[in-house]
């Protein structure tokens, strides 16, 4: 057996073991997730467009990570619509700015990996470098904005006659009460990906310079920045919308009274 | 209200004018370098060849030739030529155009100096993204903000003083040092967050168990089955053994999601017990499950999407270039898809022990709460 199928097993029975059957339907939102990424790498390779299959792969993601496992409606509805329009939201922001930094394909640093190959693959790379960007900040907002639509729907379900300033605020409290670990998952998951990039740069003798200009090191920061971007603009969005769902259903139940 | 409007305005005035400092600093540093800088003041494109690879991958190389202006060293204000090749698909190289900076390298000769172009000068653009992080922040929490950056920018400084001592030191067992680092980051993290109090030994403990024990499940089952499909050596930028590079890497990597499930775990149950103060230890580990149970397949997904898409470039690469899927698999995405297990597993194993901590540290208590 390989070793990843042994590891998948004990992951699955960990999760069973905790979860039960929610926690069967996250392993399987997880595999589901996996499939659409691997499937996604083979259409932009085959040379359909990098962005749109992107796009379209992170719509999908979005809508597994929230809506397997969770079953109440109304928080889930409003995190999806939030997340979608965050991700639009990036996609403006990382477009230009990849743009401007020219942070795409493989770096100097990586040149001992690649040079058993030609690099001429007729391929975008700035396409792919953008649809990586965006699916990689589409975890972190999922899971933001779950947590505090779930957590606004605990609020208003305690304090059914809470005012839209009201809700706005604990939005913003429990929005920025997870923020701060938020930021702690992306920055280490990032940072210690990139662990022998460091050391390799900390070896060529690097001097702060060149950690500024260098491609690689700019396109990890770049990656922690859009994140912490996408995670303050999906607290808000959330609990914008939270409010406005309530505000309509409390109009619709008083035109019926 | 006039005054709300007038604060507004102020803010307003102070975000423009900052970020119009940044820009204006960041396009003009060049005097901060040692290395030598130009600006492109004239483009000219010369030929495009044509070039198509065994797997019928089309692509164009075109030359240009750029005349640049020095902006500084002893040769400031001169006007140099270079010559530059760039691809159609961008893979490494790239086109410059007028007003973009470069670093250039020198080649001395006996009478004249050859300048070639090392790489493009980017610090503007990070500059400018981190001025709006900051913004942003501070636009939304004044306070809170600030811990939060603290934070960040306090744990790359031990990160970076921990590469450090791992270059210096060059020991053979480095693994070690990284997980001593480890140890401190979540110390240092969860210290900044909740405080050095009881929930800080009850998350700390739980932390540090859950990827203690995941990491060994790991490495065990790694040696079991031999790594069979995985291959160390197709980590990138490895300059050490890449099997405790992996593994310093996945341990670092996994610590955020581990603390964030358990600060979430350990502060619920802290929080129901302070409202319901004579419930037992069964239904806070209960209550304290409940909340793993919500958190634990967003978390692992955000692992799951981070690892893999740092390998999506190079699986592209080796798909274009004629390997089949096992293969490419094998050699670019493994090592990611392993992580992301490692780490769900350190997850799954920290739900339970947070639960488990804090219900037997409360649970107990009930006498002395009044």
């Amino acid at each position: 057996m390989t070793a990843i199928s042994v590891l998948g097993i004990i992951l699955c029975l960990l999760m069973v073991l905790v979860g039960g059957k929610s926690g069967f339907i996250s392993f399987l939102s997880l595999i589901c997730n996996f499939f659409i990424l691997f499937v996604t790498v083979i259409l932009i390779a085959g040379g359909f467009p990098a962005i749109w299959v992107s796009f379209f792969a992170g719509i999908c993601i979005l809508a597994i990570t929230i809506y397997m496992g969770n079953n109440d409606e109304r928080s889930t509805n409003v995190a999806f619509k939030a997340t979608f329009i965050v991700m639009l939201m990036m996609l403006v922001l990382i477009i230009p700015f990849n743009h401007w930094a020219y942070l795409q394909g493989f770096s100097p640093e990586q040149s001992s990996e690649i040079e058993a190959f030609n690099i001429l693959i007729g391929v975008n790379f700035r396409e792919i470098a953008i649809a990586t960007t965006m699916l990689s900040t589409l975890g972190a907002i999922a899971e933001a904005s779950i947590a505090i639509a779930s957590g606004l729907e605990e609020i208003i379900e305690h304090h059914p006659g809470i005012g839209l300033v009201g809700l706005f605020k604990s939005g913003k409290n429990i929005g920025f009460q997870i923020m701060g670990m938020t930021l702690n998952t992306l920055f280490f998951g990032l940072f210690g990906g990139d662990l022998a990039l460091f050391v390799l740069l900390y070896k060529l003798d690097a001097s702060f310079g060149y950690y500024l200009n260098s491609k690689i090191f700019v396109m990890e920061c770049f990656r922690v920045l859009y994140s912490a971007i996408a995670v303050v603009a999906v607290i808000w969005i959330t609990t914008y919308l939270m409010g406005r769902r309530i505000n309509h259903y409390r109009r619709s139940t008083d035109r019926i009274k | 209200m006039i005054r709300n409007k007038k604060s507004f305005f102020i803010k307003l005035a102070l975000i423009i004018v900052s970020g119009l400092c940044v820009y204006l600093f960041g396009k003009n540093d060049a005097f901060l370098y040692h290395q030598e800088i130009g600006r492109v003041v004239q483009e000219k494109t010369r030929a495009t060849h044509e070039t198509v690879d065994e797997f019928n991958n089309y692509d164009e190389v075109t030359e240009q030739v750029l005349e640049l202006e020095l902006l500084n060293g002893d040769h400031k204000g001169e006007k140099i030529t270079v010559k530059n090749h760039y691809s159609l698909s961008g893979g490494i190289t790239q086109a410059y155009h007028q007003g973009q900076s470069v670093f250039l390298t020198l080649h001395k000769n006996k009478n004249h100096t050859i300048y070639q172009i090392s790489h493009y000068k980017r610090d503007v653009y990070l500059m400018m993204l981190a001025w709006l992080v900051v913004v942003l922040l501070l636009l939304t929490t004044e306070l809170q903000a600030f811990r939060t950056i603290l934070s960040v920018a306090l744990n790359f400084a031990l990160f970076i003083l921990f590469i450090e001592i791992d270059v210096q030191w060059n020991l053979t067992y480095f693994f070690w040092l990284f997980a001593v680092s480890a140890v401190l980051f979540t110390a240092l993290s969860l210290a900044l967050v909740i405080g050095l109090n009881r929930q800080f030994i009850v998350t700390f403990s739980s932390v540090f168990l859950g990827t203690s024990l995941a990491l060994v499940i790991g490495v065990i089952v790694l040696k079991l089955t031999q790594s069979q499909g995985v291959h160390y050596e197709a980590l990138n930028f490895a300059t050490q053994s890449p099997i405790q590079l992996f593994l310093s890497a996945t341990l670092i990597g996994v610590l955020g999601a581990v603390m964030d499930a358990a600060t979430d775990i350990v502060s619920t149950v802290f929080e129901v017990k302070r409202a319901t103060p004579n419930l037992g230890a069964k239904a806070l580990f209960q209550s304290g499950q409940q909340v793993g149970r919500a958190v634990m397949g967003p978390l692992i997904n955000v692992l799951l999407l981070i690892f893999f898409a740092e390998t999506f470039t190079m699986a592209i690469l080796f798909f274009r270039t004629g390997n089949s899927m096992a293969y490419t698999f094998e050699w670019t995405i493994a090592l990611g898809v392993v992580q992301t297990l490692i780490s769900g597993i350190g997850i799954m194993l920290t739900i339970p022990l947070a639960s488990f901590i804090s219900a037997k540290m409360l649970g107990g208590m009930n006498n002395d709460s009044h």
